[in-house]
């Protein structure tokens, strides 16, 4: 039992926070401050993130014969925490979650142009799973795909496809089998580039960012880009799951706020004297977000190096997903009392604090105890994963 | 980075298991608890036999060596078992002083007895609002000798029968550690039933001469010893904490997949079934922040966050499991016939000793308040 980073993996954290410090240039932070460009997508942050691909940061966890470095869960899960703690919109989903599974299944012409793209940080990928009706119940997608000849002809509309106004493809899951005795089983996975006639978006403009609503008119996709077996999309999904949850809840980006509100409360000066630290409910609220930090990074650390040894066990990877989640939220509200009204001002008016990050977050954050799985269906798989209590229904 | 534990470790963990549930099915439970003190003598010296008193005592002492993290499993298993054994106060407070700072002398005179189980020592950490043994209010005058010890500590495990009492007390020069023998004349012992139901007492002592031979440590020595001696045991009540959160959970996910109500087992509505799965959720945290302490405390790496963030945990996790455990068993979970209510005692006094989760708030927060000044400068 020892629950440290080695000195080696201390120097790997120290190298990729001292890079992220040259990617996040004056540019970008100015480029982060249009609402249109908080998530990524602008002309500076497609520089940076090509960059970082000639740099050889990006696919470090992938396969030597991809160009990776194969680094341990451990590793790769420390380069991803210092890349989400230094504000990079760094696109997780794509170069952790869906290149390996498009890697590993993929015709060889699209493998290239795909992976090899996203390699060079100049391929961006678009996740299509959810639809008006289908969210927790994605299974019950209807978005369809019909053979014709050596094509298929898609339709249908697809939900909150964030990063679609700017990605190259929309990793896409149709049904191909509607007569499916399991509606899990008909469906199959698809790359549909997004310059593809029949394709069209709306944006949708949410509570935090902007995401889209996007849309598939007889779009005529040639088979090279399915991915994987006809009717085996499922797996391809469900292990692509959970992997996301590994990089929506790391240590650093939250860490990276107490910090800041840490050292601006030690700066300011409370109304009576003194500085704003030094107020009992200041410290409160302090303590119990690092009480509540510390779990966080632990969790993280456990299931990386839970995953270096074998599968992850459901009910932890459930109990990860539904704290981290909950915690996210309540520290954005314990850290926004802190800073009071001045924590409302955004990120571009005057006396914003810490660039407005926290009120944003929490805009963000409202998304986060459902999405990538609602906590009730979590709470459920660990009662009966995790205790053998009856399946609830 | 490695959360498992070496395969010594596990053997003596399962051990441990194995012994603890042969000696704690309810019926002996019962008896024991018609004892004034609530020790289970029999169990206690099952487990000398077995090695386990010696985890974190030395091999030439008469332990096994296996260290402060081994030690804390047992801990685990005694609160999983809630085993009328006291390891808290004697092997980790008393015993695990001793081992790092006492003289040889004394290690050699008091260790190889403790591991045997043919010597109790045990340990008065807390006065009156105060469970910091770094600042105690008893006091200590130097004597021709020895010293002379007067002042209060509180709910004392075994004050009655052990041989001596590890505490500390206030002099002209700082503190200093000593072992008092509850046996020598100025020691009155006041009996106090707590939480639990188990008999503790409070320890008067007025002008006690203590002999040199028992003083363990003055000045930063003793500083030290009591430092370690305050984290080592917080660490090790969140060990206890561990076992028995997870037990009660567990009795409380079996209990409501078999009760039924309206046709059905209470654990198929949600509402249910939710509550016991928060449960899981807190009891995994608190692993994490309680395995994390302990290991720092193993490699004797700084540790104080940690130690205090686990007890924060502790305090909080004991209360909200408990509760809910009691509340989804109704009347059956506060049933003297049924398991549970021991588990619930046990996870109040566990919160309330050696610092509360709100008190170690606080004092986490100053200490966030301090290391941000003086970064501002």
């Amino acid at each position: 039992m020892n629950i440290e980073l080695t000195a080696q993996q201390k120097g790997l954290q120290q190298e990729v926070r001292e890079y992220m410090k040259t990617v996040m240039t004056p540019e970008l932070l100015e480029e982060l401050k249009i609402p249109e460009f908080k998530e990524g997508g602008g002309p500076e942050f497609r520089k940076q993130y090509a960059r970082m691909g000639a740099d050889g940061w990006i696919g470090l966890s992938w396969s030597k014969e991809l160009g990776g470095k194969e680094l341990s869960h451990i590793e790769q899960y420390i380069f991803t925490d210092e890349v989400v703690r230094s504000g990079f919109a760094y696109p997780f989903l794509t170069t952790e979650s869906t290149t390996p599974v498009i890697a590993a299944n993929a015709n060889a012409e699209v493998r290239e142009e795909v992976v090899g793209g996203v390699k060079q940080g100049k391929v961006v990928i678009a996740i299509g799973y959810s639809e008006p009706n289908a969210g927790t119940d994605l299974a019950s997608l209807t978005t369809k795909a019909v053979r014709d000849g050596d094509d298929w002809i898609i339709n249908g509309q697809k939900m909150w496809t964030s990063l679609a106004n700017y990605a190259d493809y929309v990793w896409l899951a149709a049904r191909t089998d509607p007569d499916a005795t399991k509606k899990h089983k008909g469906l199959t996975m698809f790359l549909v580039p997004t310059n593809i006639e029949g394709f069209s978006l709306t944006p949708v403009h949410t509570l935090g960012v902007r995401t889209n609503a996007t849309y598939y008119s007889d779009v005529r996709l040639p088979d090279k880009y399915r991915v994987g077996e006809v009717n085996a999309g499922w797996k391809l999904i469900t292990g692509q799951l959970n992997i996301e949850r590994l990089s929506l809840f790391t240590h650093g980006q939250v860490d990276s706020l107490y910090q800041g509100v840490c050292e601006w409360a030690a700066q300011t000066a409370a109304p009576k004297g003194g500085k704003l630290i030094e107020q009992p409910w200041v410290q409160h609220n302090l303590a119990t977000v690092k009480s509540g930090l510390e779990v966080v990074k632990l969790i993280c650390w456990k299931q990386v190096w839970a995953m270096d040894q074998g599968p992850l066990n459901m009910a932890d990877a459930s109990v990860a997903k539904v704290y981290s989640s909950e915690f996210f939220v309540e520290l954005y509200r314990l850290l926004l009392e802190v800073m009071g009204q001045a924590g409302t001002i955004a990120a571009d008016s005057p006396g914003a604090v810490l660039r407005g990050r926290i009120e944003f977050r929490w805009r963000v954050g409202a998304v986060l105890t459902f999405g990538g799985g609602a906590n009730e269906v979590q709470r459920d798989i660990i009662a009966m994963a995790g205790l053998w209590m009856p399946r609830t229904r | 980075m490695n959360f498992t534990i070496s395969e010594e470790q596990q053997s003596a963990q399962q051990l441990a298991q194995q012994i603890l549930s042969d000696f704690t099915d309810v019926d002996k439970l019962k008896v024991i608890e018609q004892q004034q003190e609530n020790f289970d003598t029999g169990l206690w010296q099952a487990l000398a036999k077995a090695g386990l008193l010696g985890l974190d005592i030395a091999e030439d002492q008469g332990g096994i060596g296996l260290g402060f993290y081994s030690l804390t499993t047992l801990c685990e298993e005694v609160g999983r078992t809630v085993a009328p054994v006291p390891v808290v106060p004697v092997l980790v407070s008393a015993a695990g002083t001793l081992r790092r700072f006492a003289s040889n002398t004394q290690q050699d005179q008091w260790l190889p007895g403790i591991a045997s189980g043919t010597t109790l020592i045990s340990a008065a950490l807390e006065e009156y609002n105060n469970d910091d043994p770094t600042t105690p209010s008893c006091s200590a005058q130097k004597m021709e000798g020895g010293y002379s010890i007067s002042g209060t500590k509180i709910c004392v495990s075994q004050a009655p029968s052990a041989a001596r009492i590890l505490l500390s007390a206030q002099t002209d020069e700082g503190i200093l550690v000593a072992l008092v023998d509850p046996r020598a004349a100025g020691v009155t012992l006041n009996a106090q039933t707590v939480t639990t139901g188990e008999t503790r007492h409070e320890l008067v002592m007025a002008k006690v001469q203590v002999p040199a031979e028992d003083i363990v440590a003055t000045g930063s020595e003793a500083l030290a010893a009591m430092d370690w001696a305050h984290l080592a045991t917080r660490t090790a009540l969140a060990a206890m904490a561990v076992g028995l959160c997870d037990k009660m959970m567990r009795i409380t996910g079996q209990y409501t997949s078999e009760r039924e109500q309206f046709g059905r087992p209470i654990a198929t509505f949600q509402a249910v079934s939710h509550r016991v799965a928060d449960c899981y959720i807190d009891v995994e945290c608190l692993r994490l922040v309680t395995q994390q302490a302990a290991s720092l405390m193993n490699e004797g790496h700084p540790a104080r966050d940690a130690v205090q963030i686990a007890k924060i945990w502790c305090g909080n996790v004991t209360h909200r499991v408990s509760q809910a455990s009691q509340h989804c068993h109704g009347g059956t979970g506060v049933d003297r016939d049924y398991p549970l209510f021991r588990y619930c005692q046990w996870a109040r006094q566990i919160e309330l000793t050696s610092g509360s989760s709100a008190q170690l708030t606080g004092e986490l927060g100053q200490t966030i308040c301090a290391e941000y000044l003086s970064k501002a400068g």
